[in-house]
């Protein structure tokens, strides 16, 4: 038994493709030959990324050119990831400073929670996205490498300026 | 206690306590902690840090916890706006020349002024002008001094003066300039000197051997006894990622009170060693050959056949391997003998018995309540024939000789014997920090002591080893926890009778016959 399909009459001027072909190809063309475009032509053009862009590491060094960090052991304690290895020296002075400070970029899942919580103002996530290595190992940054980095730092969200303004 | 007890009550929690007591001892039973840094129980009252100022009611002023008896029906508030007003200005006192490096400080984590400061500090400082600086000092032995940190307290300098009865340290210079000095010409080598780093409640006095190693929230803690000597010093092993950082002492009043001797402490060094025993070998037509330890303690059983076992045990085995050992001598009609090193006698004089011992092996007296005969010379009966069995102990070069007669030689050890030759079977065990066990001290108290690390490769604890042995060899030995070889020995052993390990608990009980407590 038929099932009754209601069948609706409509005018030509409704059910023809024509028209709705020519809308499409106008507008296809309006963006041919219009100034708008979407793709960004990089890497000779770059997107603007955010001032709190939590990217790879870097660590920040006194005048004279030593590492600001002191060791105290707050960030591999804090990191969720544990991707921060961290052994404490003391050098002539008598001064405390990393033996060996890696991070592991690829366990690292970009928290914050190590630049948050130095007390020095030392490590610094980085406003940086270009990363590519030939070998896995290039992904554990050792102390020389963070301080080697020289992309803009990351700011921390202000709670008294939660837009960044 | 005859004299009947004062009732008072701290924070409205009324508490009963002797007669002389002081108010933060008091407290502590009410399970109230008052603020303090000059007092500690062993040593001396001061009064000088005013951090314990409690409101007592019907009192004028706010009294010093440490120094204030109590009285019968006295009302103390250890949280009253008054007293905490009183030690939140004593804090910021304490903070005017204190140094923020709390994240280069090695007391960071456990510092009493951090932990006072987070209670009831305040938030900031009001302090503007510059802080004092005076440059970090040797204070010889393991201590030095960081004196930026120092508050004052003076726990070291009564310690010196009143525990070790070494005259060392002093408050030199007075007001704001005031430190702490050493005398002319002396230094902190008193054998128990290091006792200074765990009293200081700052971070003032360091030792210089765990200087930046390790941050206190990074260590896990485990119960131990110290195996320096045969007095079985209370500790606390503190390790990190299965290496032992540090000993430090924990409190039992009827062996050391709150101290350890610094030979104690330096012990831990021994437990880190590389060269460890992992598995187990047994000698064949190509040298050692690594097995599984089926083979090697069915080796083992092969090599005893018909011999008599001579076992030199280590005096710083634990009872229960001691035990298992002694029930091998028995059943091969054997030899067990030991030898115990010999050092000088160190007391901390402050304290009733209380030494570092000539002995220095933790179990000397457990080896020879299990029948073992401490010599000088413990090979000399070994007997052409006779399987040498050698549970942990250093062989000198006479024993070395000796050691050569033995027609067979395992060896049950962390480490292999120094210089020994050959060995048929190696049978790799656990060091104290590796396995749960217990020792008797000189006085005859039985301590436990608690795993506090993994073994490394396939070594297991000594008596697990031998309860294999001796059930391969026909004995009922079915032991699946050092708890179980430890009911063995109280049933079996008449001086350990009626003890367990649920009733020794963490500071011991004394063998049957030993009156309780301390010796004199």
């Amino acid at each position: 038994m038929a099932i009754n399909v209601k069948v609706v009459e409509r005018p030509i001027e409704e059910t023809s493709y024509v028209r709705a072909t020519l809308k499409g190809m106008a507008n296809t063309l309006k963006h041919l030959v219009g100034g708008h475009r979407v793709t960004t032509q990089y890497p000779e053009q770059r997107e603007s990324i955010s001032r709190r862009w939590r990217g790879t590491h870097r660590m920040l060094t006194t005048e004279d050119g030593k590492a600001k960090c002191v060791a105290c052991g707050l960030c591999p304690t804090v990191c969720p990831a544990n991707c921060i290895k961290l052994v404490p020296g003391e050098d002539e002075q008598g001064n405390r400073y990393p033996l060996v400070f890696d991070i592991d970029e690829f366990r690292c899942i970009f928290c914050g929670y190590c630049q948050e919580v130095c007390p020095e103002e030392a490590i610094h996530l980085g406003r940086h996205y270009e990363n590519a290595e030939f070998n896995r190992e290039g992904f554990i940054y050792d102390l020389e490498r963070l301080m080697a980095q020289t992309h803009p730092v990351t700011e921390m969200w202000d709670p008294a300026d939660p837009k960044g303004e | 206690m005859t004299a009947p007890m004062v009732n008072l009550t701290i924070e409205g929690r009324p508490v009963a306590v002797p007669p002389g007591t002081n108010l933060v001892e008091a407290a502590k039973q009410a399970g109230v902690l008052i603020p303090h840094y000059c007092y500690h129980p062993g040593l001396p009252v001061a009064g000088v840090c005013r951090m314990c100022l409690v409101e007592v009611e019907k009192s004028p002023k706010l009294a010093p916890a440490c120094a204030t008896a109590v009285a019968e029906g006295q009302v103390v508030h250890v949280h009253s706006e008054k007293a905490r007003e009183a030690r939140k200005g004593v804090l910021e006192m304490l903070l005017i020349n204190h140094p923020l490096d709390c994240p280069i400080c090695d007391q960071s984590g456990e510092c009493e002024l951090q932990d006072y400061t987070y209670q009831e500090g305040r938030a900031d400082s009001r302090y503007r002008e510059p802080k004092r600086f005076n440059p970090v000092e040797d204070f010889g032995g393991d201590v030095m001094y960081v004196p930026n940190r120092c508050i004052l307290c003076t726990r070291c300098v009564r310690f010196m003066d009143d525990v070790a009865k070494d005259t060392v340290l002093n408050v030199t210079e007075r007001g704001d300039r005031a430190h702490i000095g050493k005398f002319e010409g002396k230094d902190l080598t008193h054998p128990w000197a290091a006792n200074v780093v765990d009293l200081c409640p700052v971070g003032a006095l360091l030792s210089k051997d765990f200087l930046n190693k390790a941050r206190a929230w990074e260590l896990d803690r485990t119960a131990s006894v110290c195996t320096g000597c045969s007095q079985g010093c209370n500790i606390i092993v503190e390790t990190r990622d299965n290496v032992v950082m540090r000993f430090r002492p924990r409190s039992n009043e009827a062996v050391n009170e709150f101290f350890m001797c610094d030979h104690g402490r330096m012990n831990y060094r021994g437990l880190n060693r590389r060269d460890r025993l992992e598995v187990p070998t047994i000698l064949g037509p190509r040298g050692h050959e690594a097995v599984d330890w089926e083979v090697a303690i069915d080796a083992a059983v092969r090599v005893l056949k018909g011999k008599r076992a001579y076992v030199l045990a280590s005096p710083n085995c634990s009872n229960e391997t001691l035990h298992l050992l002694s029930r091998l001598v028995k059943k091969t009609n054997g030899v067990g003998s030991f030898r115990v090193d010999q050092g000088i006698e160190a007391p901390l004089p402050g304290v009733t018995d209380l030494a570092l011992r000539a002995d220095r092996a933790a179990n000397g007296r457990g080896a020879e309540l299990v029948g073992f005969t401490r010599n000088e010379t413990p090979l000399a009966g070994l007997q052409a024939g006779d399987a040498l069995i050698i549970a942990d102990h250093a062989l000198s070069r006479a024993d070395l000789e000796m050691a050569g007669r033995a027609s067979a030689v395992i060896v049950l050890s962390s480490t292999m014997p120094a210089g020994l030759a050959r060995a048929d079977v190696v049978l790799p065990t656990c060091t104290v920090v590796e396995e749960e066990g217990s020792f008797t001290n000189l006085r005859g108290r039985v301590q436990r002591f608690l795993q506090a690390k993994a073994a490394p490769g396939l070594a297991r604890p000594g008596w697990y080893v031998l309860a294999d042995v001796l059930q391969a060899m026909g004995e009922s030995t079915a032991f699946f926890l050092a708890r179980d070889v430890f009911q063995d020995l109280a049933t079996s052993n008449p001086a350990f009778a009626g003890l367990s390990y649920d009733q020794l608990g963490l500071r011991g009980l004394p063998i049957a016959g030993q009156a309780a407590g301390v010796a004199s």
